[in-house]
C-alpha cells in the first residue's frame, strides 16, 4: 500500500516538477546517457574522450565553487590538479599504494595546498589575488622541474597503476565520480553555505560585521575546492599513467576558466555542460590540431561580447524564464506561470 | 537662476538616496545645503556635477551595484544632466570633493595644474595659479611636497585651490571644515567668503551649522533624501521645531 | 659572474621596468589587468623577423613598422573586445587571457614553433675584466636608458602625462578636473603597447624568438608590479631591478637556477604580499 502512495507521488513529482521543465528532462537524459552509453556503443575510443571529459568536468566544477560563487577568482586551478597528479603518482610509485588509496590521498594533499595557498590569499583581493593565484603553479613548476630525481623532471612520471583495468570500468568509476562530486558540490551552493558563500562575493565587510567568520568559509571553499580538483588530478594521472609538468601549466589553469566562462560561472551545472560539449569538440579538431588552441580563446571572446552569462545560462534563458512574482521556473512557451499564473507577456 | 535641480532622484540598489530634489541657486550666491549624516548630501553634489552618471556607466557589480539617476538639472540655461561629468567641469561647474581627495602621489603644484587641465593657455594659468597663492600663501610655500604629506588642513586648502584653478563659475564645496581644528576651520571659511566676494557662487555641504548659517543667504535642510525646508538662516534658526529635529540645537 | 650578473641585470631590469611601467598606467587608468601586455612585446619581435626576413625590410624600418602596427593592434583591441566588457574586472583578465592565446597561436600558425632570430643591429664586441660585452647588449642597455627617460618626461614633463598620473591615481576626482576618462584610457592603452613593442623591437637582437616568449616575462613583469605597488612608477623601476637582479644571481648562481629563476620570483611576490599586501612602494587602490 505505501509503496503504492510511494510510487504516486514519485509519479506526481515527475509529471509536475521535472516533466514540465525542459533543463530537468535534459538533465535526466544526459545522465541516463552517461549511464547507458557503453551498453549501447562500447567503443574504446569514444570512452576516453568521454572519462577525460568526466574528469575536467569535475576539475571546472571545482574552480567554479571556488572562483565563481565564493568569488575567491583563481587563475592559478592547475596547481590542485598538479598536486593531486602528482601526489597520487608518489603515493603509487614511491609507497606502492594502490589508486583506490592513492587517489584519496591525493585529494586530501590538495587540500593541504588549498590551505596552503588559502591562507595568503585570504587577505588579498582582486587584482592581486588574481596575480597571486597565477603565481603558485608557476612556482611548483619550476621546483618540479628542478627537481628530475623526484618528480622526473620535464618528462613527468610515468608508469603508474592502471585504474581499474578495463576502459568500461574505468569509465564508469570517472563518471560516477564525476556525477557525485559535482552533484555535492552543486547541493552545497544550494544551501546555506551557498549564501555565505554569495554573501562574501557580493559584500565580505558587511558579512563580517554580522558576526560571520568569513575566513573559515573562505578556506572551506578553498579546501573543497582542492579536493575535487585534486582527485580529478589523480584519477587523472592513473588514468592516464603519467603525471607530468602539464598538469601545472599556466594553459591547463585558462582551459579550466575557458570552459567554465562558456558554461557560465556560478552555476556548477554550466562548467559540465560546457566540458562535455567542449571537450568531443577539441578531439574533433586533433584533425587541425594547430587551429585548436586558436578555435577555443575565440569561442571565449564571442562568449564575454555577446553572452556575458555564460553560452548554457544563454540556452536556459531561452527555454525557461521565472516568473516575477513567485520564482518559479517555467518553460518558455507558457502564457501564464504554473503556480501563480501571472501572465508572463510583459516580460 | 544658474543652477536649477528639478525632482533630482538617486537610487542605489533599490535604496532610495535622493528623493526628488528640488534646488536652485543664483549667480553670485552662498547657499548652504546642510542635514544629518548620511543625508545624501555629497550624492546630491556628485549627481549634480556628473559622477553619479559616471560611476553607473563605468561599474558593474561590486560597489557600483544598480544605480538609477533621474530628473533634471539646468546649469546656465543649459542642461547638465545628461552631460558626461567632464564636459560639465568645462560649463563652469566645480566640484571640491568631499575628503579633500588630492592626488596623493602627485606634488602640490601638479595637483594644482591637474585642475587647469581644461585651459589651455600658459599665461591665464600662470595668473590663476597667483590668484591661488594669494588666497592660500601656505600652498606657495609647499609647492614641491607631495600631497599626501600636508596636513589635513593645507590639504583642504589645496583642494579648495585645485578647484579654483578649474576657473569655476558655480563652486560646489563639500564638508571642508571635516576633521580640521577650530581655529583652521575659521581661516577655510573665510577663504570661502573671500572667493565667493570674487564673484563666485558657492553652494556649501557642511555640518558646522552654526558658522555655515552666518556665511548663506540662503539654506536648504536635507534628511533621508528629501529636502525639508529651505529658508534664510534667520528663518530657519527660528524655527524650533527645524532645529530641534534636523539641526540639533 | 659579477660582471655577467651585472650585464645581465641592467638589460632585463630595464626591459621589466617599460613593460612593468605600461602595465601598471593601464591597470591604473583603466582597471584592466591586461595578461596580454607581454604577448605586444611578442608580436613585435615577430613583426621584426617577417619584416627583415619575407618583406627584406631594413632592420630599422621594421621595428618602427613593428612598433606601430603592434600599437594600432592594441588600441583596436582595446577598442573592439575590451572596451565593451571592462565593467567586468573578471571578464576583462579572462579576455585578455584569450586574446593572448590567439596571438600566440597566430604566430605558431604562421612561424611554427621554433626559435627563431634576427641578425644583431650593431657588430663587435669589448672584453671588460675578462667578460666578453657585445655592442649590442651596450646599444640595448642605451635605447633602454633612453625609452625610460622619454618615459619619464613623457609622464611628469607634459600635460597629458599629468592627466595620466591623476587618472591612474583617482578616476573619480580626475572627471571632477575635466579629464575624460575613457580617452586618456585609450591613450594610456596605446602608449602602454607601443612601449611594450618598444622593448621588444629592440631587445630582439639579444634572445631568440619564439611563440611563448610572452610567458615568461609576463610572469615577472607581474611580479615587479606588485612588489613595487600598482601604479607607483617609481616602485615599478625599482622592482624592476630586484628582479632583475635576482633572476641574474640565480641564473648564473643556482644550479637549475633557469627553471627556478620563475619560482623565485614569484615567491618574493607571495612573500610581499602577505607581509604588505600593497605592494613595497604600494598605493593601497581606492575601494570601487
Ligand atoms: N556607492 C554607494 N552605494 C550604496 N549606498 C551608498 C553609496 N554611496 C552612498 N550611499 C548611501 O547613500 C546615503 C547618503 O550618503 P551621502 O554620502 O550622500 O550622505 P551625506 O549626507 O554626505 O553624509 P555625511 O554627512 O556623513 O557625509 C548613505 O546612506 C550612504 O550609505
Ligand atoms: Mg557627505
Amino acid at each position: 500500500m505505501s509503496i503504492l502512495v510511494y510510487l504516486r507521488r514519485l509519479f506526481v513529482t515527475i509529471k509536475e516538477e521535472i516533466i514540465i521543465l525542459p533543463t530537468k528532462v535534459i538533465t535526466i537524459l544526459f545522465i541516463l546517457f552517461l549511464l547507458v552509453l557503453p551498453v549501447i556503443l562500447p567503443d574504446s575510443y569514444l570512452m576516453r574522450v568521454l572519462i577525460l571529459a568526466a574528469i575536467f568536468a569535475m576539475l571546472t566544477a571545482s574552480w567554479d565553487f571556488l572562483s565563481g560563487f565564493a568569488g575567491q577568482l583563481n587563475f592559478g586551478h592547475a596547481l590542485f590538479f598538479g598536486v593531486g597528479a602528482y601526489s597520487s603518482a608518489l603515493f603509487n610509485l614511491l609507497l606502492k599504494i594502490p589508486p583506490a588509496g592513492s587517489i584519496p590521498l591525493s585529494g586530501l594533499v590538495a587540500v593541504l595546498a588549498g590551505l596552503i595557498i588559502g591562507f595568503p590569499c585570504l587577505r588579498l583581493k582582486g587584482i592581486y589575488l588574481a596575480l597571486t593565484t597565477i603565481a603558485f603553479p608557476i612556482i611548483l613548476t619550476g621546483v618540479v622541474n628542478a627537481l628530475p630525481g623526484i618528480t622526473g623532471g620535464e618528462l613527468g612520471l610515468s608508469g603508474l597503476d592502471k585504474l581499474t583495468g578495463s576502459r568500461i570500468g574505468d569509465y564508469y568509476i570517472v563518471t560516477l565520480l564525476m556525477l557525485g562530486s559535482c552533484t555535492v558540490m552543486y547541493k552545497l551552493t544550494q544551501s546555506n553555505v551557498g549564501i555565505i558563500f554569495h554573501a562574501i562575493r557580493e559584500d565580505e565587510v558587511s558579512l563580517k560585521v554580522s558576526g560571520i567568520n568569513t575566513t573559515k568559509y573562505k578556506l572551506l571553499a578553498f579546501c573543497l575546492s582542492g579536493l575535487f580538483a585534486g582527485i580529478a588530478g589523480g584519477v587523472y594521472a592513473h588514468f592516464m599513467r603519467i603525471a607530468g609538468p602539464s598538469t601545472l601549466s599556466v594553459s591547463t589553469s585558462f582551459t579550466i576558466i575557458i570552459y567554465a566562462v562558456f558554461g557560465g560561472v556560478c552555476t556548477i551545472y554550466g562548467s559540465v555542460a560546457a566540458v562535455y560539449i567542449l571537450f568531443p569538440l577539441m578531439e574533433v579538431f586533433q584533425l587541425l590540431p594547430q587551429f585548436r588552441t586558436l578555435f577555443f580563446a575565440a569561442i571565449v571572446l564571442i562568449i564575454l561580447l555577446y553572452m556575458p552569462s555564460g553560452f548554457i545560462q544563454w540556452i536556459i534563458d531561452k527555454i525557461e524564464k521565472t516568473c516575477s512574482r513567485c520564482g518559479h521556473k517555467n518553460h518558455a512557451l507558457r502564457k501564464i506561470c504554473r503556480f501563480c499564473e501571472r501572465p508572463f507577456k510583459y516580460y | 537662476m544658474q543652477l536649477e535641480v528639478i525632482n533630482l532622484r538617486v537610487v542605489f540598489n533599490k535604496a532610495m538616496i535622493l528623493n526628488d530634489i528640488n534646488l536652485s541657486l543664483n549667480k553670485g550666491e552662498l547657499v548652504g545645503l546642510v542635514g544629518p549624516n548620511g543625508a545624501g548630501k555629497s550624492t546630491a553634489l556628485k549627481a549634480i556635477s556628473g559622477l553619479i552618471a559616471w560611476r553607473k556607466k563605468v561599474s558593474k557589480g561590486i560597489i557600483g551595484g544598480d544605480i538609477t539617476i533621474d530628473g533634471l538639472i539646468v546649469f546656465n540655461g543649459e542642461r547638465i544632466d545628461e552631460m558626461p561629468a567632464h564636459k560639465i567641469v568645462s560649463n563652469g561647474l566645480v566640484l571640491c570633493p568631499e575628503r579633500r581627495k588630492p592626488f596623493r602621489e602627485m606634488t602640490v603644484l601638479d595637483n594644482l595644474l591637474a585642475g587647469a587641465f581644461l585651459e589651455r593657455k600658459k599665461v591665464k594659468i600662470k595668473e590663476n595659479l597667483d590668484i591661488v597663492y594669494q588666497l592660500f600663501p601656505k600652498l606657495k610655500s609647499r609647492t614641491r611636497q607631495i600631497s599626501g604629506t600636508l596636513s589635513g588642513g593645507e590639504q583642504q586648502m589645496l583642494g579648495i585651490g585645485r578647484a579654483l584653478m578649474s576657473q569655476p563659475r558655480l563652486l560646489c564645496i563639500d564638508e571642508p571644515s571635516i576633521g580640521l581644528a577650530p581655529i583652521v576651520r575659521a581661516e577655510v571659511f573665510e577663504k570661502i567668503m573671500e572667493i565667493n566676494k570674487r564673484g563666485i557662487s558657492i553652494l556649501l555641504v557642511e555640518q558646522e551649522i552654526s558658522t555655515v548659517f552666518k556665511m548663506t543667504s540662503r539654506n536648504y535642510v536635507i534628511s533621508s533624501g528629501q529636502i525639508i525646508t529651505e529658508g534664510t538662516s534667520e528663518k530657519l534658526l527660528n524655527d524650533n521645531v527645524i532645529r530641534k529635529t534636523y539641526l540639533g540645537m | 659572474m659579477v660582471v655577467d650578473i651585472i650585464i645581465s641585470t641592467l638589460i632585463n631590469g630595464s626591459i621589466y621596468s617599460i613593460l612593468a611601467i605600461g602595465f601598471s598606467l593601464v591597470f591604473g587608468v583603466a582597471r584592466i589587468i591586461n595578461i596580454a601586455h607581454t604577448a605586444f612585446y611578442m608580436l613585435a619581435a615577430f613583426c621584426i623577423y617577417a619584416g627583415t626576413n619575407s618583406f627584406g625590410l631594413h632592420p630599422v624600418l621594421a621595428m618602427g613598422a613593428a612598433i606601430i602596427f603592434v600599437t594600432i593592434l592594441g588600441l583596436a583591441s582595446y577598442k573592439l573586445i575590451i572596451e565593451k566588457i571592462r565593467v567586468h574586472p573578471a571578464a576583462t583578465i579572462i579576455a585578455t587571457i584569450a586574446l593572448a592565446m590567439i596571438f600566440q597561436e597566430i604566430m605558431i600558425l604562421n612561424f611554427g614553433a621554433e626559435f627563431l632570430s634576427v641578425p644583431v643591429l650593431v657588430e663587435g664586441f669589448t672584453v671588460v675584466f675578462g667578460v666578453k660585452i657585445t655592442y649590442q647588449q651596450v646599444f640595448t642597455f642605451i635605447f633602454m636608458v633612453i625609452l625610460l627617460i622619454s618615459v619619464w618626461f613623457l609622464l611628469m614633463k607634459t600635460k597629458l602625462g599629468l592627466a595620466i598620473r591623476a587618472t591612474a591615481q583617482d578616476r573619480e576626482t580626475a572627471n571632477l578636473m575635466g579629464m575624460n576618462e575613457s580617452m586618456i584610457a585609450l591613450v594610456t592603452i596605446g602608449i602602454s603597447v607601443g612601449f611594450a613593442g618598444f622593448a621588444g623591437a629592440i631587445v630582439i637582437p639579444l634572445t631568440v624568438i619564439h611563440p611563448h616568449m610572452w610567458l615568461s616575462p609576463l610572469i615577472i613583469m607581474m611580479a615587479v608590479v606588485v612588489l613595487g605597488g600598482l601604479g607607483s612608477i617609481k616602485g615599478s623601476i625599482i622592482g624592476a631591478f630586484i628582479m632583475g637582479l635576482t633572476e641574474a644571481i640565480i641564473v648564473f648562481l643556482l644550479p637549475m637556477g633557469s627553471f627556478l629563476k620563475g619560482s623565485v620570483a614569484l615567491t618574493i611576490l607571495i612573500i610581499v604580499l602577505i607581509i604588505k599586501p600593497e605592494g613595497l612602494f604600494g598605493v593601497s587602490i581606492e575601494g570601487e
